[in-house]
């Protein structure tokens, strides 16, 4: 038996809460569009997008965070964001994905700055990354929008080479709101 | 709260503990998928790719409400391999599946895992058949299969694994007590 509790958070406009089989189709047709989904190391076909569902679900087990679903209060899903460490990355990074239908509302800086707050206050993190592909200039807009500054790049074991973006410490995010 | 509580139920047999995968079982599999008598079950994999492999074998829980278990030797604890439900998205039905540690092969805990799987499937699920998906050249696995009573039913075509045969289960109604009395 695991008894696996994912925490619900609220925003403003947002529900953060668990992934639930019923999210699939959402991810199916995310990874289906290589325009979109090519900033996450996709495209991928319907078993690929089911297994990397399925290993979501698995690293929120193994490591005791992972990523939310974002869905308006009203039940529309938006995206997903979290926290996301597997084997081979670096360090645990704050990471995002607005589906198509919700790009451009700042519902990810929404979601990712109460994540943030959350590893921080809660999970005890002293740090936090995003790793972007080269190029994603939208991610590298909500990065530093969210105060993070390119610090190197890298290359992830399996996607090839990210920037990684260094986000303010507590401190300096606490001294940046005052 | 999302609470998941996935019910990965502890089983039993004469000489193995079927129970939750866990982290420290990572390490194993990593070992194991790194090596390259591997073809059969997709391997070798790097060990970020084992690790997602082992994540997505605990998600599957949540989603399908079986998988597959983490085996380890009754007495000694030693980790042999993860033996199970498995139905992946694109699978053509429901199987029973067992991967065994190099080490733990030739000592017949396939066949003790899997039968416990298979009753499982057959008395708390309410699965009425079963299959094994088993590479054209695993001589191996074709040897537990008949062990468990399946017989070679077809081939099937998989987009990214290739073609793998299809073994059938004796039917839960033709297996009394659904084959719990092998090992009782």
């Amino acid at each position: 038996m695991i008894d696996l509790q994912i925490p619900t958070l609220r925003t403003e406009r947002l529900i953060l809460r668990g992934p639930e089989a019923r999210d699939f189709e959402s991810f199916a047709a995310f990874f289906a569009d290589k325009d979109h989904s090519w900033g996450f190391g996709g495209p991928l076909d319907r078993n690929g997008a089911w297994r990397w569902f399925a290993s979501m679900i698995g690293h929120w087990v193994l490591h005791g965070y992972g990523f939310w679903i974002a869905e308006t209060h009203d039940g529309d899903v938006v995206g997903f964001v979290g926290i996301w460490g597997p084997e081979g990355w670096p360090e645990p990074e704050l990471g995002w994905v607005m589906f198509a239908n919700a790009q451009g509302k700042g519902y990810a800086f929404e979601a990712a700055t109460e994540i943030r707050r959350y590893a921080y206050e809660v999970l005890g993190f002293e740090t936090l990354s995003s790793n972007i592909f080269p190029g994603n200039e939208r991610s590298v807009a909500l990065a530093e929008r969210l105060g993070a500054h390119y610090e190197r790049s890298f290359e992830n074991v399996s996607h090839g080479t990210e920037w990684v973006y260094r986000h303010p410490n507590p401190d300096q995010l606490s001294e940046a709101q005052k | 709260m999302t609470a998941f509580a996935l019910h990965i139920p502890r089983l039993e047999t004469d000489r193995l503990i079927l129970r939750a995968l866990c982290e420290a079982d990572v390490e194993s599999e990593a070992e194991f998928y790194a090596s390259d008598a591997l073809k059969f079950v997709g391997g070798p994999m790097r060990p970020d790719e084992t690790w997602r492999a082992v994540a997505m074998l605990i998600g599957h829980w949540a989603m399908r409400g079986y998988g597959f278990w983490g085996v380890e030797e009754k007495d000694t604890g030693t980790y042999v391999g993860h033996v199970g439900l498995w139905n992946p998205h694109g699978w053509p039905e429901p199987e029973v599946g067992w991967t065994l540690m190099n080490h733990a092969t030739g000592k017949g805990y396939a066949t003790e895992a899997a039968r416990a799987a298979r009753a499982h499937a057959y008395d708390v699920l309410g699965w009425t058949t079963a299959i094994s998906l088993i590479d054209p050249d695993n001589l191996g696995s074709k040897a537990v299969a008949e062990r468990l009573g399946a017989r070679y039913e077809s081939l099937f075509e998989h987009p990214a694994f290739g073609t793998m045969q299809v073994w059938r289960h004796p039917a839960a109604d033709a297996l009394a007590d659904g084959g719990m009395e092998a090992y009782a």
